[in-house]
């Protein structure tokens, strides 16, 4: 056992992400005995299809934890996007290529501003996201308190295709992810997050701008929500104020469950990805196996729970 | 002959792969200081759990007053008597000074509820007892730290203590605190309390022990009165080899040429309010005083962590101008903070990563980290500095304290070209990993870098600095030359400054 430890070591694989992944062939082992239409072709190209958004938003709660800090906005902040894209798009089809990028620069500055006000206020970033997270649902309710709007369809047809009986959006997904995981490992910027969350005294003596780097994760973390609205938006075809309200506790569990601390410095991307597959194939396979929506919900807080302590035992020994 | 306090014979303590304590013998008797040495890792701390509880041995077997006893919890040995107060103290920092000295015993009234009049006066009883005058009301985090230790000695006091173990306690104290801290020793000691004191400053064994114990790798190397052995005796018992010279030697030529900074009648927040100092390239300045004196803070103004109200500060003849660490570092300035775990350390990240973070710009290679010239990197340092790792991976946490330190000249030397400022430099480290960091300061300095090192250590001063500014009161109180200085010399122009001031504070008064 050990020497595979120290193999894993070597390949810079970190256990937490092992013990994710073992979790997850265990699911899919059982899943295959207990139900036989969850190891589909058909089932599994469904479930990248749920597990975009989910996904997405989930990354941007990543770069925040990281950090130290926590992002509750990400939620309503979705819910906006999605009424602010079907809307805009009702509005005018036609101004897809702006609608977007439009979508996610809000987006992303909303974010920024979470970050911003967490440096300035000197607020715990938990008070201040819930606080904007308050702010932005009530707006949105403001403008819009029902569903609606429309997406053309070349939005709605991405959202469905596939590339070799693959959803593009899944391979978006995963090349964003990838491309995160080498920014994190690999850039000054990304770098300089773990550096922050580790220790953000010693950061700044280590000359590092800290407070750059805050609003940075902070603004990934709205474009990243604006980013799960465009998917959310293109599968569902409408706006909904009240879309997202789930998303903001549940994009918390990929990123604890695959091991990164809430008290920031350690974890990643990999752990993440492996988190959201996790979670969106236990769902998956219970509703198969036709279980209450009820018990869905005390297994999940279950997997949060034991997982979270896998990873804490060992990090102790 | 007299009952020992506590008496461990034959004690073993193993963990897979390693052995912190080997057939320990020990023993305390009742009224004597008995002092406990050892490099780090040489297993005191392991064997002050097992006399405290928190550790059960694997063998070997444990008398309490005579009896044979076994804890089963911290909480079982205290209630016998046996008091640990550990380096990092077990305050809460939210709480006022007397709801933390009777945290065990909160003392009720008729209702069963928690009197407040009652616990203040039982602390203050408790506290004018240790002869300080502290507030019961205070929040300990209002307090200086001397005073929060003396909190944590008066919490031993609530109830009967037979056994007092003191790990490093002047670590982070210094002067009359040191004074205060060893007058109450002497009276439990006086009043028959058994004393384990473990520290690393060996002048201090020599004030205040009556017998000494020193391990090494977890086996005891000696153990008689204080009187028996003597410093070098000790210091080679310790490190089990012989150490014929602490401090590497001084340079011969002193320093000349431009100062590479020069700091004049600085002034910043209440600590510091006017300092003149000046550094010149490859010579070591010490900095001594009290803790408290602001020396701190002079280091953290001129590395740009704190704001200054005053005065200039001048490097390489050009004004500072930005105020911020970042600056600093970009100018070839370096900064070994105190506190390296808080302050210094990326604890749970690796060698490499704390090695290179004020330089990541140094292995970036079109916009990527380039990982194996950083790896490079890091290896190299780990070999110049003796860091005893195996391998750039490991995470910082994991090392000991001298290599902690090893790691921050790693990542330090590289940047600091110019000026290198040392706080505490060898807090916290055992023996040996002092001697090597004594020749690397010097070796540095020897490269051309200017040092200016801070420290409490009056010892460590003398035997290192070419010249030395002593602190009081956020003043320079004097300049010294490091090859003919005393501690005594040191510690008067410190006190004698105090004195005057106070003097000219009580005459101000007078004329009012």
């Amino acid at each position: 056992m050990s020497a595979v430890v120290a193999e894993l070591r070597r390949n810079r694989l970190s256990l937490s992400y092992v013990i994710v992944a073992v979790l997850l062939i265990l699911l899919v082992v059982a899943g295959g005995f207990l139900s036989d239409r969850f190891l589909t072709w058909r089932n599994f190209g469904n479930l990248f299809q749920q597990l975009v958004v989910l996904g997405m938003v989930s990354l941007g709660q990543t770069f925040v934890v990281l950090l130290g800090g926590i992002d509750l906005a990400v939620g309503s902040l979705v819910s906006a996007s999605t009424v602010f894209i079907a809307h805009f798009l009702e509005w005018r089809p036609d101004l897809l290529w702006l609608a977007l990028p439009l979508a996610l620069v809000a987006a992303t500055a909303i974010g920024a501003l979470n970050g911003l006000l967490t440096i300035v206020l000197r607020v715990h970033p938990l008070i201040v996201t819930l606080g904007m997270s308050s702010i932005i649902f009530g707006g949105t309710l403001m403008y819009n308190k029902e569903p609606g709007g429309s997406v053309p369809r070349s939005l709605a047809d991405f959202s469905y295709a596939k590339l070799w009986g693959i959803p593009v959006t899944a391979i978006v997904l995963v090349a964003i992810f990838a491309l995160a995981g080498l920014w994190l490992q690999r850039s000054r910027s990304g770098r300089s997050i773990y550096f922050v969350g580790g220790d953000r005294e010693a950061a700044r003596l280590n000359g590092l701008p800290v407070n750059r780097i805050v609003v940075m994760a902070y603004a990934l973390s709205g474009l990243c929500a604006g980013l799960a609205a465009i998917f959310l938006t293109a599968r569902t075809g409408v706006g909904d104020p009240r879309i997202g309200t789930a998303l903001t506790l549940q994009s918390i569990t990929p990123v604890v469950v695959g091991g990164t601390i809430l008290a920031g410095g350690r974890g990643g991307v990999l752990g993440t990805l492996l988190g959201v597959l996790l979670v969106t194939m236990l769902n998956n396979l219970l509703n198969f196996l036709n279980v209450s929506s009820y018990y869905q919900w005390v297994i999940q807080g279950l997997i949060i729970i034991i997982a979270v302590s896998i990873h804490t035992t060992r990090r102790r020994q | 002959m007299v009952t020992p306090v506590i008496e461990l014979s034959r004690i073993e303590k193993e963990y897979p792969g390693v052995k912190p304590l080997d057939s320990v013998d020990f023993a305390v008797r009742p009224g004597e200081i008995h002092a406990l040495l050892g490099e780090n890792g040489a297993g005191k701390s392991t064997l002050i759990r097992v006399m405290g509880g928190a550790i059960r041995p694997n063998g070997g077997s444990m008398a309490y007053l005579g009896k044979p006893v076994s804890w089963q919890s911290p909480k079982q040995a205290r209630r016998a008597g046996i008091h640990v107060i550990h380096q990092e103290l077990a305050l809460f920092p939210e709480l006022s000074v007397a709801e933390n000295i009777l945290v065990d015993a909160q003392p009720r009234n008729g209702l069963g509820l928690i009197s407040g009049r009652a616990r203040h006066a039982r602390a203050a009883e408790i506290l004018s007892q240790l002869g300080v005058k502290i507030s019961t009301h205070a929040k300990i985090d209002e307090l200086p730290l001397a005073d929060q230790q003396m909190v944590e000695i008066a919490k031993a006091l609530v109830g009967e203590v037979r056994l007092l173990v003191l790990d490093e306690p002047t670590a982070v104290i210094s002067g009359h605190e040191v004074d205060l801290l060893f007058d109450n020793m002497r009276r439990l000691r006086s009043e028959g309390v058994g004393i384990v004191y473990v520290s690393h400053r060996l002048e201090e064994i020599f004030e205040i022990a009556d017998r000494v114990t020193i391990l090494k790798d977890g086996q005891v190397a000696g153990t008689g009165p204080v009187g028996d052995l003597t410093r070098d005796e000790m210091i080679t018992k310790m490190v089990g080899r012989r150490l014929e010279q602490i401090y590497p030697a001084r340079r011969k030529a002193t320093a000349t040429g431009p100062e590479i900074l020069k700091v004049s009648n600085l002034r910043a927040g209440h600590r510091v309010r006017d300092v003149s100092i000046s550094v010149r390239p490859g010579e070591v300045v010490g900095i001594a005083g009290m803790v408290g004196s602001g020396r701190t803070e002079v280091a953290e103004v001129i590395f740009g962590a704190r704001d200054l109200d005053g005065g200039t500060i001048e490097f390489e003849g050009k004004r500072l101008d930005r105020r911020m660490p970042r600056e600093a570092i970009r100018n070839g300035l370096g900064f070994l903070t105190e506190n390296r775990k808080d302050e210094g350390l990326f604890l749970g990240l690796p060698i490499s990563a704390n090695v290179m973070a004020p330089d990541l710009a140094g292995v970036t290679r079109r916009g990527l980290i380039d990982r194996r010239g950083e790896r490079e990197i890091a290896l190299e340092q780990i070999r110049n500095f003796a860091v005893a790792a195996p391998s750039p991976e490991v995470k910082v946490g994991n090392l000991s304290g001298g290599n902690q330190q090893k790691v921050l000249f790693g990542r330090w030397s590289r940047i600091a070209r110019k000026l290198l400022i040392l706080d505490e430099p060898t807090r916290g480290v055992d023996i040996g990993a002092k001697v090597e960091i004594y020749r690397i300061v010097r070796n540095l300095a020897e490269q051309g870098v200017g040092i200016l090192m801070i420290s409490s250590e009056l010892p460590e001063i003398i035997g290192l600095s070419d010249r030395i500014f002593v602190m009081s009161q956020g003043h320079v109180a004097g300049e010294i030359d490091g090859a003919s200085a005393t501690e005594e010399a040191i510690m008067d122009l410190a006190v004698r400054s105090i004195d005057r001031r106070e003097g000219a504070a009580a005459r101000l008064e007078q004329v009012a």
